[in-house]
């Protein structure tokens, strides 16, 4: 019994853990639904400038609380502006870093019905799925456009809440809910051809901005990625995934006047 | 000799034990009484385990508890409770258990060991332990495969390895079968003497101390009733029953008479002798008795060793006083072995029984007898009377 | 060094829930003890406290911990002050986090197993001449080994399997911070389930030897002989 717990012992103090701090990496908290495409555009980036930048990705507003109590992260990609703005009011971040790195739009989702229309929305009636309205900017712009569309009342109690739009995304796919509300950007990267793109005027855009913490020890680092994301060459790119206005050229754009 | 000094109060079981009393470690000292007497939590406030008694207890002059109180000088609020007390680990008492509580996960020899390691001088040997309580066979085996007897030899040698000052015992043999018994208690006394190892002996079984002890301790409801030598008292207990005194009524016991006789070696006698033996009483007295009593049933060897004979050591035994007769005069056509010849020494009647005590050789007797007899008879104190009992009326707790 | 992620998650793994197990038998073993002899109105009390981990949820666990190790409270600038490091989001935070929430899983096996074997024993031992630490190591240990193997075993398992308190006070910092249970998350996350279903299936491989060994060992007739 005591040679387990000796060799416990040393096994323990044999592996270094903590490395010092010039090595660490860059550490960019991600919210999940920017995750896949953010590891992306970090992978080109490390080739390109030899660095080593890491992902965390969760839930904003879990990231956002352990930042708040002192998470050792030096970069936040929210998935909304409102905690980006609430940790500037903290004054935990480097002045004017915050800044808009992808505006998400909204799609309606099914991976079991037959075609998706416009009179879908209006025969449907079963369970809809979207992202928790009160903590995921998803969620809360879904709503928004079912109240624009008058269409809050009818599904209020027959809502699928899901903790993030990762986790919506998952019940609609898994076909454990027939029909919810996505980000378009989810359409995109998982080649979903059976979806409706929701009007724009109904709801406000998801504005994902991201911010550098002050206490970083990388911001000279930060700042280059922080211009990387929001140059117009990613700018392009990020079109094409499905965030900003790259939604237009797609054939299943539909008119607000259309539905109701 | 040492002495154990006790002057303590506990509450136990609704009642208070309340002792003051001076105890000789000398030979075996019987402690007697019913269940719920106190008997156990005495034992196990000499032993240390029982933290709930108040007053002192002292062994010699080292002071085992004393939870009395001490005035401080300094303090405004007034007395101060300062309470000695060494742990049972510290006194150099060992106990041995009713319920043998050998460790599981030893064998006999390591749970042996366990006591041998944790005595201080170590004149004892394992080896030597083992002989004394015939164990040698069984030293290696798993202590839970033993029988009842078997483990309380275990016990008991265990305990004796600890070289212990005083040997408490606590009911050791009440969960045995009677042979188991009779092999430890004759085992308990070879033991005592030849390690000179003082011992109380805790029982509810009169018959067992009468056996065993030289002195006992009477307990009743949480108090000391007697003291002394075990012969005088069982005497005195025969008195018990006549008091109308409520107290007493827990003790009273079956009236006998104690004997402690050394054992007759004729060398001209046939060795079996009708199966009878004899134990003497005086130069001109003699008591017959069975002799299968001295003999161990399982070998048919005698308990008694020719060493014993040599010492002329005597032998225990008694008599109910129910199975005593009286007669006037003395017969020879009798088929009662057994006729004595005394002198009436206390008549004592309560409702139609009637206890008579008769100094015969230095020994008293007692004997029962009927109202209608005692008139009949015109028995009176200072009497001349001739008494008669069988051979088989004289028991010992070994049959 | 190992960079091999998955290799670094299950390295951290191991390190945080060896170092809560040894941590929890260490001090689990006086407590239980402390519980298993104590007889006041307060044993009532204490076991419920023991026993909060069982139903609170890892969440809620997970963010009273966060406030309370974050730089902001008292415990947490304590820490700062005594080694100089912050406590939130380091790997002695998720090796406190765990031995919080894993302490029923050794406790109450230690508690009962001491309970069991009762007074008369240790009784015996007394009137023997040993001391409180020698009955303990001489009659209670071997007489609770299996019970100690359970208990050890329960701890690990159960920190292994931590997930939610380990992200909120951790912070998911790769090589620090970043278990097994997190790791594999992140892959599903990810959409990297071969990988997931790799990290799972080892994960689920090796709960079971773990369960089975508990199990063997609990069988043999070896173990605690009824006194």
């Amino acid at each position: 019994m005591t040679l387990f717990l000796g060799v416990l012992l040393v096994l323990l103090i044999i592996f270094p853990h903590q490395a010092n701090a010039s090595q660490k990496p860059l550490r960019i908290a991600v919210s999940s639904n920017f995750s896949v495409v953010l590891q992306t555009l970090a992978d080109e980036f490390n080739q390109k400038h030899q660095s080593n930048i890491q992902l965390i990705s969760g839930s904003t507003g879990a990231l956002f609380q352990q930042l708040r109590h002192g998470a050792p992260f030096d970069m936040f990609f929210a998935a909304d502006s409102i905690r980006p703005r609430k940790l500037e009011a903290l004054d935990m971040i480097v002045a004017n870093s915050r800044i808009t790195y992808a505006q998400g739009n909204l799609a309606l989702y099914s991976a079991s019905k037959a075609k998706i229309d416009q009179e879908t929305i209006k025969h449907y009636s079963a369970r809809l799925a979207i992202a928790n309205p009160n903590n995921a900017p998803y969620g809360k712009a879904a709503k928004q456009c079912l109240i624009s569309l008058g269409l809050w009342d009818k599904y209020q109690n027959k809502l699928i809440i899901g903790s993030n739009i990762n986790q919506t995304f998952q019940q609609i796919r898994s076909q454990s809910v027939e029909l919810g509300i996505v980000a378009f950007s989810q359409i995109l990267q998982n080649n979903i051809t059976n979806f409706l793109l929701l009007p724009s005027s109904c709801y406000q855009k998801v504005n994902q901005q991201l911010v550098i913490m002050k206490k970083s020890k990388h911001i000279k680092l930060a700042k280059k990625f922080s211009h990387f994301i929001t140059s117009s060459e990613i700018y392009v790119r990020l079109n094409k995934l499905g965030y900003y206005n790259g939604i237009l050229t797609l054939q299943q754009a539909v008119s607000p006047s259309k539905i109701d | 000799m040492s002495t154990l000094s006790l002057d303590i109060n506990c509450q136990f079981n609704g009642f208070l034990l309340s002792l003051k009393q001076d105890l000789k470690l000398k030979g075996i000292t019987g402690i007697y009484g019913h269940s719920g007497s106190g008997k156990s939590t005495l034992l196990r406030i000499i032993a240390g385990l029982n933290n709930q008694a108040t007053g002192t207890v002292k062994f010699n002059d080292i002071v085992l508890l004393d939870s009395s109180l001490v005035d401080t000088i300094l303090s405004s609020n007034g007395n101060r409770r300062k309470k000695t007390f060494i742990k049972p680990q510290a006194r150099n008492f060992s106990l041995v258990f009713q319920d043998n509580r050998l460790f599981p996960h030893l064998n006999v020899r390591e749970n042996l060991a366990f006591a041998a390691k944790r005595c201080s001088h170590s004149r004892l040997k394992v080896s030597e332990v083992l002989k004394l309580t015939e164990l040698e066979s069984l030293a290696e085996s798993s202590v839970t495969t033993l029988s009842g007897g078997e483990q309380q030899r275990v016990a008991l040698a265990r305990a004796i390895l600890t070289e212990p000052k005083l040997l408490l015992l606590d009911e050791p043999l009440s969960a045995l079968d009677q042979n188991s018994k009779n092999v430890l208690l004759k085992m308990l006394i070879n033991i005592q003497k030849r390690l000179d190892l003082p011992m109380f002996y805790v029982s509810h079984s009169l018959d067992e101390l009468q056996q065993i002890s030289d002195n006992i301790l009477v307990l009743s409801k949480g108090e000391v009733v007697d003291y002394g030598d075990i012969h005088q008292i069982i005497h005195q207990l025969n008195y018990a029953g006549a008091d109308s005194d409520s107290d007493l009524s827990q003790l009273i016991i079956h009236q006998q008479t104690s004997l402690a006789l050394p054992l007759k070696v004729n060398y001209n006698q046939p060795e079996d002798n009708h199966g009878l033996k004899t134990l003497l009483l005086n130069d001109l007295q003699e008591i017959h008795f069975p002799a299968h009593l001295i003999k161990d049933h399982s070998t048919n060897k005698q308990f008694i060793t020719t060493n014993d004979l040599n010492e002329q050591v005597n032998l225990r035994f008694f008599i109910l006083a129910s199975d005593i007769s009286l007669c006037l005069e003395t017969t020879n056509n009798s088929s009662i072995v057994n006729h004595l010849h005394g002198v009436i020494s206390k008549i004592d009647c309560s409702n139609n029984n009637v206890l008579i005590t008769i100094d015969c050789a230095g020994q008293s007797f007692f004997a029962n007898i009927s109202s209608y007899s005692l008139d009949k008879l015109l028995l009176k104190e200072d009497q001349a009377i001739y008494m008669q009992f069988k051979a088989s009326a004289v028991r010992t707790f070994i049959t | 060094m190992v960079t091999n992620p998955d290799l670094l998650a299950l390295i951290t793994t191991m390190k945080m829930a060896g170092l809560t197990t040894l941590i929890l038998l260490l001090l689990g073993t006086p407590l239980a003890w402390y519980l298993a002899k104590m007889k006041s109105r307060f044993k009532v009390i204490i076991e419920a406290i023991v026993a909060l981990p069982l139903v609170l949820p890892p969440t809620v666990l997970g963010f009273y911990l966060l406030l309370a190790f974050s730089p902001q409270s008292l415990p947490g600038q304590l820490w700062q002050q005594a080694t100089g490091q912050q406590l939130a989001f380091s790997f002695s935070a998720i090796v406190i986090g765990s031995v919080l929430y894993s302490l029923p899983f050794v406790v109450q096996p230690l508690q009962k197993a001491f309970e069991q074997l009762g007074d008369s024993l240790l009784e015996a031992g007394a009137v023997l001449g040993a001391s409180p630490i020698d009955r303990f190591f001489n009659i209670v240990l071997p007489l609770t080994k299996a019970s100690f193997i359970t208990a050890a075993s329960l701890g690990f398992a159960h920190t292994v399997g931590e997930f939610g308190v380990v992200l909120m006070i951790g912070g998911n910092i790769p090589g620090e911070t970043r278990v097994l249970s997190i790791a594999l998350f992140v892959h599903v996350e990810a959409f990297n389930y071969a990988k997931a279903h790799l990290l799972a299936g080892s994960l689920l491989i090796g709960s079971m030897i773990l369960l089975a060994l508990i199990y063997l060992i609990n069988f043999k007739p070896l173990r605690e002989v009824k006194p």
